[in-house]
């Protein structure tokens, strides 16, 4: 787990909330799992998150996957959750899908796919990032 | 002296696939089995595919694709964990790439 954090200007109050970036794929570490814990921490304190999937971490919004067949508790069920927790920010990176040749059905609703630029945008808009 | 390639591991994340397929000999097996299954959809099995054409042995464990919503190609086999066993005990040597 990295964590990046950053100052913010005086001047500039724009940059405000949480970024998680999830960055592994769903069922070999214990990562996916982590992340979805502290985003509905964060989440039931009332504090603003944002979701990011980038690289192997889009397998995780995958739709019809079954950890039960790998013997793992299913936990991406739980990402049904988010808008209960006003977790209304969840990005994909749109060339991470691509390059894995995944379309864009995913199990929950409301995943904005943004280009690679943009993707950075949304991230710089947040004070605080973690990654997984 | 074949080997069997146990991959464990995607290849959009790292670089043990690469490194397997250098190594890769005519009488070897490769087990696709965990995240070594997202390799399926990788550029590196497109060409490897057509590269050994049929004569390099390439399994994938059905229950580990399922899982990860994954679809298989005809063109390689689905097998399960006692295959795996059976295949360790046709082959001299086993490596795993993780």
């Amino acid at each position: 787990m990295t964590i990046i954090e950053q100052q913010t200007p005086a001047i500039l109050p724009k940059e405000s909330g949480l970024a998680i970036i999830n960055s592994k794929a769903p069922f070999s570490s214990n990562h996916g799992k982590d992340a979805l814990d502290v985003a509905l921490i964060f989440g039931s304190f009332e504090q603003k998150v944002s979701l990011f999937f980038q690289g192997d971490g889009v397998y995780q919004l995958i739709a019809n996957q079954d950890g039960r067949l790998v013997s793992i508790k299913d936990y991406l069920k739980t990402f049904s959750a988010f808008e209960f927790y006003d977790i209304e920010d969840i990005y994909a990176c749109q060339q991470s899908l691509v390059n894995r040749q995944l379309n864009e059905t995913f199990h929950i609703n409301d995943v904005q796919v943004l280009t690679s630029i943009e993707f950075g945008k949304a991230l710089n808009r947040h004070q605080h990032v973690l990654r997984f | 002296m074949s080997t069997l390639h146990l991959v464990r591991q995607s290849a959009f994340a790292t670089n043990d696939f690469a490194q397997c397929l250098s190594v890769l000999d005519h009488q070897d097996s490769i087990v696709l089995m965990d995240d070594g299954c997202y390799n399926l959809k990788h550029s590196l099995m497109d060409s490897l595919l057509k590269r050994v054409d049929g004569t390099i042995n390439i399994n994938v464990i059905t229950t580990h694709a399922q899982a990860r919503a994954i679809e298989t190609i005809a063109t390689i086999n689905h097998i399960d964990m006692a295959d795996v066993v059976e295949l360790t005990f046709n082959h001299k040597k086993v490596i795993t790439w993780q």
